[in-house]
């Protein structure tokens, strides 16, 4: 998509106003069915104007989502396994030694940013 | 800090052992008290940084992070086995087995004391030991492919190169499409001279992660050494033909990764040396 500039902000602000818009039809709905209880009316499905609220809220929301959404994987493991290095697969983390230059060599660093 | 905690947890999942990075991110983290805010993550770091100060040498930032876990979760295994790196570390072996065989005492099936065990009997320099303690480990939990790969090393600093095969065979059972397993069980292969099977290996690392450079040189290394020696009757064995096809594409596909970058005075340099490989 060509929108990928702000992606987070202008997809927050979508994907706000789609819930904005749910909220209300949400709402507009219950306020509805009350009406119609209060005038002892029979119900003959919801109003137009709230049905077409809902549907621009699914569609704000769709396209919200996707703008906010991070980039995706590939979906061959190929190439998720060329990028890993023989470092980070061949480690084995629960059998660290520690008997290694790394005390002697990192004794007089100050480690800091 | 919102990057250093991203930071930190990408290097958890990648376990790439880098603790100049892991204390430099964390110790500002663990000073500042920042660290809590990461809710549930901070525990995670706390132990990470614990491990790294322990490989760098800031003996007090492991401290520090060990009495702050142990604070948090009394009695725990998995935090006395940081007391007993910690004795690791700085070279008191005798309190540290004490500690680990508490643990195991308390919990015959605790794997990280185990783990932990081996690693120090090789700290002792009881190598022999060692070994015999994680094959016991490995015959109770036969799918722990970080065991196997652990003993394949073992076996490969005592130069015994028909079990470090055997190892890595069982890795490969467990994770078959991990081209740097198949990787290194090739490199052991060749290092036997079992030149056949180490160039189905290496193509098979080329097959799982297309232009590996080290399984490129792989092919080629086996494949120069079965064409000098004599054709083998086996019916199995690779023919001439195909010996000198499968050459033929790793020597392509190497000067195609090495033309891809470079200045050409290398290009043509580089070229000429893997024709002659």
């Amino acid at each position: 998509m060509a929108v990928q500039q702000a992606p987070s902000q202008l997809g927050r602000i979508i994907c706000l106003f789609g819930f904005l818009l749910l909220f209300h039809s949400g709402y507009s709905t219950f306020e509805h069915l009350s009406y119609l209880k209060a005038v002892d009316g029979h119900e003959a499905g919801l109003p137009l104007d709230i049905t077409i609220e809902l549907l621009m809220s699914v569609a704000l929301f769709g396209l919200g989502i996707v703008l906010v959404a991070d980039d995706f994987k590939e979906i061959l493991m190929e190439t998720e396994m060329a990028k890993q290095s023989i470092e980070s697969l061949d480690a084995r983390p629960s059998f660290y030694s520690f008997n290694h230059r790394g005390r002697a060599v990192f004794r007089n660093v100050v480690l800091k940013d | 800090m919102v990057n250093a905690a991203k930071l930190l947890q990408d290097l958890r999942a990648s376990a790439e052992r880098k603790p100049d990075v892991v204390v430099r991110l964390g110790k500002p983290l663990i000073d500042s008290g920042a660290v809590m805010k990461l809710d549930a993550d901070a525990w995670l770091v706390y132990e990470q940084v614990a491990i790294a100060a322990l490989d760098v040498g800031d003996d007090v930032l492991a401290h520090k992070c060990i009495q702050a876990l142990e604070a948090k979760f009394p009695g725990s295994a998995r935090v006395n086995r940081l007391n007993g790196m910690k004795f690791e570390a700085v070279g008191k072996l005798t309190e540290a087995a004490a500690i680990y065989k508490a643990i195991l005492e308390e919990d015959e099936t605790n794997v990280l004391a185990a783990k932990r065990q081996v690693m120090l009997l090789r700290a002792m320099g009881l190598p022999t030991d060692a070994i015999s303690a994680l094959v016991k480990y490995l015959d109770i939990n036969y799918t722990d492919f970080e065991g196997w790969l652990q003993l394949a090393d073992l076996y490969l600093e005592e130069l015994m190169y028909g079990q470090a095969a055997f190892c890595m065979e069982e890795v490969l059972m467990l994770q078959s499409q991990n081209h740097i397993f198949h990787l290194k069980y090739a490199e052991i292969l060749y290092t036997q001279e079992n030149y056949q099977l180490a160039l189905k290996q290496f193509c098979r690392v080329i097959e799982l992660c297309k232009d590996h450079v080290r399984g490129l040189y792989g092919i080629k290394l086996c494949t120069s050494r079965l064409l000098k020696s004599a054709p083998s009757k086996d019916a199995t064995a690779t023919s001439q033909e195909d010996l000198k096809a499968i050459d033929l594409l790793a020597t392509e596909r190497l000067i195609a990764v090495y033309s891809a970058n470079g200045a050409a005075s290398t290009k043509s340099i580089s070229t000429k040396w893997i024709e002659c490989l």
